[in-house]
């Protein structure tokens, strides 16, 4: 079924890639790179995808049932330039490119301390034969890291004055859940890349679980009053479980509702906030005004101001 | 040409039941190999691999065909006849991979941790790790197996190697983004992939000259199995040439559109190429003089790289190109000449077999 879809998506980017990328590699002089790059492309052209679907699913939901009227369309805007430069490619370009000369004196380091890096099918070969519920380990382990990751991130006063650019919004949309500093993505970056590497991660499903993940993350930002109710809540995160995260009082240590995909661990750690009646304001009321209302370039200076001052306060 | 209609008739009185000849394609991108029946041009068979198979060769003795699964650290060992898989063997990021042409040892390039290894052919123990430099590439031998070259992507060069005193030699800086090398009466040939021709290096004096211009992109280079031409790719312009072995000058150049990359050839000739970029394997009988655009395409998986074509006719083995009177160059070129012999045909369209074919030119 999915064929057909599947043969459209290789000859739309192969022909981008021929067509445009590849020229502009060979004029750079960075040929080099151009078999990364060819997976680079996914993203961006994911991105799109994305960012359409997104738009057409979560658009209507907020004009038809928002928690609160849209009252500051310029830290919107914002918002919608970081979705830009995160789906679209260029943060994951930008990593990739830093990351890359880290990545293969790592692989030479592991190589002659004699590890060979694993992946799940190799721990578990049943799982050559089985890649649908390969694929739903990745998801699961995955989600378990970045569980943590985001509970990490709360817990480290350092970490938090990164993270809370993230949290100061408080006209809180679909387009909240890229709003991120850079140097939080690049922590976020290589915390991915250590799971990818004890468990290793097959670069098509590799796609599949971002997008998948963003595209879920997008929903769970929207301004939109819903609830999947008392069974669909302990299943998928949803709007209203992730606004309670985004709530004034749950700011810093205090948070709830870690979960980017699956509720189910703040359940088994004891974070979930289950209160399916509750829409509460969003923001950090600690943070400074500019992380609120400010530009994508004062924020990204304001936040690391705000790590400076954490890291003298320790 | 004129045989053909000849060929077709025998066909229908022979034998049906003979088994087709394969095809082995390596998606890169998306983490499996397809077979393809090279009779009826269909994939009959799919085999999953883990990450990202780019390279592949056949073992000495003709037994197995070896993947490099980069991305999935794994060497998978496959009957080239069956398709079965019969064992892995865990390495770290192996991307390019080649037998010593004495059948001693296997030299494995990592394009990601910026190491090379050689092993022992036989029994896979490592006997030396090389550092050479940024983004190891493509491996090619010397005929006597006492040299190995490794392209250096990352640093515009070409690395030398002993594999009796397992030192690295020398690197010799060739042009930028150097990709595929070929051992050839005597020196090297290399693709230029940040520019449009290859060069050729004395391995004794380390001179390099220009070659032949091909276009943007110049990438890699197979001789043909009876040694009577070179076939060169390039992947930005997407071309293919056909290059004279003695002159270095270019006869011909196809475009092929979707970044032809890697080659095999059949008994009868005919150039297998991946297209990296449209999940493609096109097929070109060079034979034909009318011949652009006489190809054919077969789809297969994504970011198709590596391919081998491997006979399943009585009395050609895998190894036939190697096998070939005139095959003295390439990056397994044999030790000594072997004498010539007459392929046998292929099965055709059908399952059956032509009662004879012709002989290798």
């Amino acid at each position: 079924m999915l064929d057909p879809l599947i043969r459209l998506w290789v000859d739309v980017s192969g022909a981008v890639f021929e067509g445009a990328v590849q020229p502009a590699l060979y004029a750079a002089g960075l040929m080099m790179w151009a078999d990364d790059v060819q997976e680079w492309l996914d993203f961006a052209l994911l991105g799109i995808v994305q960012i359409v679907l997104v738009y057409a699913v979560c658009r209507p939901l907020e004009a038809v049932r928002p928690v609160e009227p849209v009252s500051n369309r310029a830290a919107v805007l914002t918002d919608v330039f970081y979705t830009l430069l995160a789906r679209l490619g260029l943060l994951p370009l930008i990593a990739f490119v830093l990351l890359s000369s880290a990545e293969r004196m790592l692989n030479g380091w592991l190589a002659d301390a004699g590890f060979v890096p694993p992946t799940l099918e190799t721990l578990i070969p049943a799982l050559r034969e089985m890649p649908l519920l390969a694929l739903l380990l990745y998801v699961l382990i995955l989600d378990f890291g970045e569980y943590w990751r985001h509970r990490f991130q709360h817990m480290f006063g350092w970490w938090y004055a990164l993270h809370s650019v993230h949290h100061a919004q408080r006209q809180m949309t679909f387009w909240t859940d890229d709003r991120n500093h850079l140097l939080d993505d690049a922590i976020a970056a290589v915390w991915f890349g250590a799971v990818a590497l004890l468990i290793g991660v097959p670069p098509a499903q590799f796609v599949l679980i971002v997008m998948l993940r963003q595209l879920a993350e997008s929903l769970s930002h929207a301004n939109v009053r819903l609830s999947f109710g008392r069974v669909g809540e302990r299943l998928l995160v949803s709007p209203r479980f992730h606004r309670i995260h985004h709530g004034e009082l749950s700011a810093g240590e205090d948070g709830r509702n870690y979960a980017v995909l699956l509720p189910v661990w703040d359940w088994i750690f004891g974070t979930a906030d289950f209160d399916r009646k509750s829409y509460p304001r969003t923001g950090d009321p600690n943070a400074p005004e500019s992380l609120a209302t400010g530009g994508w370039l004062r924020q990204q200076i304001d936040g690391f101001r705000e790590l400076g001052r954490a890291l003298r306060r320790r | 040409m004129r045989l053909r209609p000849l060929m077709i008739a025998l066909a229908l009185l022979a034998p049906a039941g003979a088994r087709a000849d394969l095809v082995y394609v390596l998606n890169s991108g998306e983490a499996s190999v397809s077979v393809l029946d090279a009779a009826t041009r269909e994939e009959t068979r799919r085999i999953p691999v883990l990450r990202e198979p780019h390279h592949l060769v056949l073992t000495p003795d003709g037994s197995e065909l070896v993947i490099a699964d980069s991305g999935g650290n794994e060497l998978l060992f496959v009957a080239p006849t069956t398709g079965e898989v019969l064992r892995r063997v865990r390495i770290s990021n192996p991307y390019h991979l080649e037998f010593s042409p004495d059948g001693r040892f296997l030299a494995v390039a990592s394009l990601r941790r910026d190491q090379v290894d050689l092993y022992d052919a036989a029994t896979l123990e490592l006997l030396q790790r090389f550092r050479p430099g940024d983004m190891p590439s493509h491996i090619a031998f010397t005929p006597d197996s006492k040299r190995f070259f490794v392209t250096l992507q990352g640093d515009r060069s070409v690395a030398a190697f002993d594999t009796e005193t397992r030192t690295q030699l020398w690197t010799a800086e060739v042009g930028k983004d150097p990709a595929g090398i070929i051992w050839h009466r005597g020196r090297l040939i290399v693709g230029i992939m940040g520019a449009d021709h290859f060069v050729t290096l004395d391995p004794e004096t380390r001179e390099v000259r220009p070659a032949f211009t091909l276009g943007r992109g110049a990438h890699t280079i197979f001789p043909s199995p009876d040694g009577r031409a070179l076939y060169a790719t390039s992947r930005v312009d997407s071309r293919l040439a056909e290059v004279d072995p003695e002159t270095l000058q270019v006869r011909r150049v196809w475009n092929v559109p979707g970044g032809p990359d890697c080659l095999t050839f059949d008994p009868e000739g005919r150039i297998w190429m991946t297209l990296r970029w449209s999940g493609r394997v096109a097929v070109l009988d060079p034979a034909r003089p009318d011949a652009q655009p006489a190809f054919e395409t077969v789809r297969v998986g994504r970011s198709p790289h590596g391919i081998f074509f491997k006979p399943r006719r009585e009395g050609v083995g895998g190894d036939f190109a190697q096998a070939m009177p005139g095959a003295v160059s390439g990056t397994r070129p044999l030790s000594a000449p072997v004498p010539p012999r007459t392929v046998p045909a292929a099965p055709l369209p059908g399952g059956a077999t032509p009662a004879a074919a012709r002989p290798a030119p």
